[in-house]
């Protein structure tokens, strides 16, 4: 379980978020969602503990968080500069497992078990530079499942992917999330997914004057799982949550 | 500000080493003996003629390197013909060391400021005909077909259209070659050919006149330093 | 087949002028022997063994040297690239010392060390370090931050992210660096041993101008430009398998 209360950062002068807080249930799945330079992204690196926040704190289970560490996890939006390209696939999910100092024979069994996971046992000897977009991605999560993670921390996993591999993806880390009760926090700036994925969703929006980001609206989302790309998205209750928040992220 | 701590550190320490005499006095001259070396040098003139004398040589290789360089690049550059024909027979004078040549253009030119600089125009040539090829090569296509079409004769095709085009990369070619101009001048100076900054320096440490010599290597220090500066705009 | 035959034909053309110019005594035979008497002279070294021992010293000259630069170049690098702190202090100072010749030093090195061969190692290491130095400081300055973040997220020691990420990801400016090196490990190993008077190639060639033997003075360059081509290529083709995920594309 991960908590903010009251979160304020400030770089220099200039204020980037306020009085941000929320609790995230173990095994709970939150989205958070709001237009660019609102401050996910720096929300993201104080929930992992690479930025100390300005005022407040994060606990994690109960325990405040005062740098990153192995129990919470990250997959990065640029994948092509968070895999390192002259390691192969297999290397790249490796990774983790070498700081966890997991060794051999169990670190192959590992390494083969996670490719397996994300579909990537097929092009575990292949370089990053080699695959697509969304394949890279999956390396990502495959290295981050391999920390053994308490909480996945998400930075728009998919935003720069195509509207198939997004979806096959999203249903994969929901399915994932589901399995091993990961807590997942989740960044997007698309309203849908947010919605498809979210057991809570946050919105975060610029406050008038300051610019910092503050929680403009919350919502619970009680569709049942597992959910599916096509009714999911078809259901009424679906449409609502969607109605109600749209009008927040217009500008 | 940061950058002058550690040399200031270092020469406060030699200074003190020498005056305690922990540091052996023939080789390592006192920071003090060295400034006043250095002004002498500098009172009598020989600094600014051995400089010039380095310059000279130096520059007359430089010339003939960024003639002969371009001149080459653009030739190869713009015929690919040329360049299959001619080419690796260029190509395979290229690892030569230029130092290897030492004796060979003492051979020929005795010693003097020619034996020099023509070391000096062989290690030269090398960054401004490979840049040059590659500029030329890179030129816009349709500006070589206008230039074709407009029926100039091969000079002025080159002195109007090409090479002003693919002058931005020919410059970097010359700076690395003036780099490369004064290290090899210098080396000459300081193996056999008995003039110049190099050979000062050579004789300053035979005549155990080490606070000249550091003197002079300071100097050449910054001479490099000042010239890299200078070619950098 | 048709691609190579002009760039035969024009190799054999240059070197049958040559022949035909040193035939006729167009110039000074002393300082212009005829391409046969060249490559005769290189054959008969090669034959009579005589080339082995002065080409070996010259290399093993050429490769202590270039290894002590390596190995400190990279430590130095790293220590300095991967530290602001160190940066600020030092990057004045080996921004001073880059342009300066490296032959500079040898009235230095001859002062300390006489003319010795651990002068010319001195020289040769001296000279060489700085492409190593200065690429492996820019390549461990320009380390991802990201990557650099999550090593921190996945706690990971200062050495191993040193290990893991920092020098593979220097790595092509490190080869690149180490390649430069090695030539001016060449050229200072020549130029020392012509200064100092230490055996190898670089004393024959001045032996052989000072006493007019200029076949022999032509095959030592020919020599020399030989063995310039195999460290130059040889390292290239080391980086081309050490860098083989780079040109891994879809």
């Amino acid at each position: 379980m991960i908590a903010a209360r009251p979160v304020g950062v400030s770089f220099g002068s200039r204020q980037v978020l306020a009085d941000v807080s929320f609790d995230v249930p173990s095994g709970q799945f939150l989205c958070i969602i709001g237009p660019s330079g609102c401050g996910k992204t720096t929300l993201l690196r104080v929930l992992a503990g690479l930025i100390a926040p300005t005022s407040g704190e994060v606990t994690a289970d109960g325990k405040a968080v005062r740098g990153p560490a192995r129990s919470r996890a990250i997959v990065f939006q640029d994948y092509t500069k968070a895999l390192l390209p002259w390691r192969t696939v297999a290397g790249n999910v490796a990774l983790g497992l070498e700081a966890c100092r997991v060794a051999e024979p169990q670190k192959s069994r590992r390494i083969e078990e996670l490719l397996s996971k994300m579909g990537l046992g097929h092009c575990a000897g292949q370089y990053p530079a080699q695959l697509s977009g969304g394949m890279q991605q999956r390396v990502q999560i495959a290295r981050a499942l391999g920390q053994d993670p308490q909480l996945l921390l998400m930075d728009e996993p998919f935003g720069a992917l195509d509207a198939i591999t997004r979806q096959g993806l999203q249903d994969e880390v929901a399915r994932i999330a589901a399995e091993q009760k990961t807590t997942v926090v989740f960044i997007t700036h698309d309203l849908e997914e947010a919605i498809y994925l979210g057991d809570q969703v946050i919105v975060l929006a610029a406050a008038p004057g300051t610019g910092a980001g503050r929680i403009a609206e919350r919502i619970t989302v009680e569709i049942p799982r597992p959910r599916s790309q096509l009714e999911t998205r078809e259901d009424p209750r679906f449409l609502a949550y969607r109605h109600r928040l749209f009008g927040l992220l217009k500008h | 500000m940061r950058g002058a701590v550690i040399p200031s550190v270092l020469l406060i320490l030699w200074e003190a080493g020498s005056r305690a005499g922990v540091l052996p006095p023939d080789s390592t001259s006192r920071p003090s003996d060295i400034v006043r070396a250095f002004a002498q040098a500098l009172a009598d003139g020989s600094l600014v003629r051995d400089t010039w004398l380095t310059f000279e040589a130096a520059l007359f290789g430089f010339a003939i390197a960024a003639l002969l360089g371009i001149l080459l690049g653009a030739i190869l550059g713009l015929s690919p013909r040329t360049e299959r024909a001619v080419g690796p027979s260029v190509e395979a004078l290229r690892p030569i060391p230029a130092v290897a040549l030492i004796p060979l253009a003492l051979l020929v030119f005795g010693f003097g400021v020619r034996m020099e600089a023509a070391v000096v125009a062989f290690a030269a040539l090398w960054p401004v005909l490979l840049m040059t090829l590659s500029a030329v090569r890179g030129v816009e296509p349709r500006l070589l077909e206008l230039s074709r079409s407009l029926e100039l004769p091969f000079w002025q095709q080159l002195v109007k259209i090409v090479l002003p085009a693919a002058f931005g990369r020919i410059a970097v070619g010359l700076r690395l070659a003036v780099a490369i101009s004064l290290v090899v001048a210098v080396t000459v100076e300081i193996v056999l050919n008995p003039r110049g900054l190099g050979h000062s320096m050579i004789a300053a440490q035979q005549a155990l006149r080490s606070d000249l010599m550091y003197a002079q290597l300071l100097w050449l220090g910054f001479v490099g330093w000042a010239l890299n500066k200078v070619t950098q705009r | 087949m048709r691609r190579v035959l002009p760039a035969v034909l024009f190799a054999a053309a240059l070197i049958g002028l040559w022949q035909l110019a040193a035939e006729l005594k167009l110039i000074n035979p002393i300082f212009f022997p005829s391409p046969g008497r060249t490559f005769g002279e290189l054959y008969m070294q090669v034959t009579s063994g005589r080339l082995w021992q002065p080409l070996g010293a010259t290399a093993l000259r050429m490769l202590y040297g270039w290894l002590l630069a390596c190995g400190l170049g990279i430590a130095l690098g790293a220590a300095i690239g991967s530290s602001r702190t160190a940066r600020e202090y030092l990057e004045p100072l080996l921004d001073f010392l880059r342009p300066l010749p490296a032959s500079a030093i040898i009235p230095v090195a001859i002062l300390f060390l006489g003319l010795s061969p651990a002068m010319s190692t001195a020289v040769i290491a001296f000279g060489s370090l700085w492409p190593v130095l200065l690429a492996a400081v820019h390549g461990l300055k320009n380390t991802e931050p990201q990557l650099v973040e999550l090593c921190e997220t996945l706690e990971m020691r200062r050495s191993q992210v040193l290990a893991k990420v920092a020098l593979p990801g220097a790595l092509p400016d490190i080869l690149s660096g180490v390649r430069v090196s090695l030539a001016i490990a060449l050229i200072l190993a020549v130029v020392t041993e012509m200064q100092a008077s230490l055996p190898g190639l670089g004393q024959n060639i001045l032996l052989a101008q000072r006493s007019f033997r200029s076949p022999e003075l032509y095959a030592g360059i020919v020599v020399l430009g030989i063995m310039g081509f195999l460290v130059n290529n040889g390292l290239l083709l080391a980086e081309r398998r050490l860098l083989r995920w780079r040109s891994a594309a879809v």
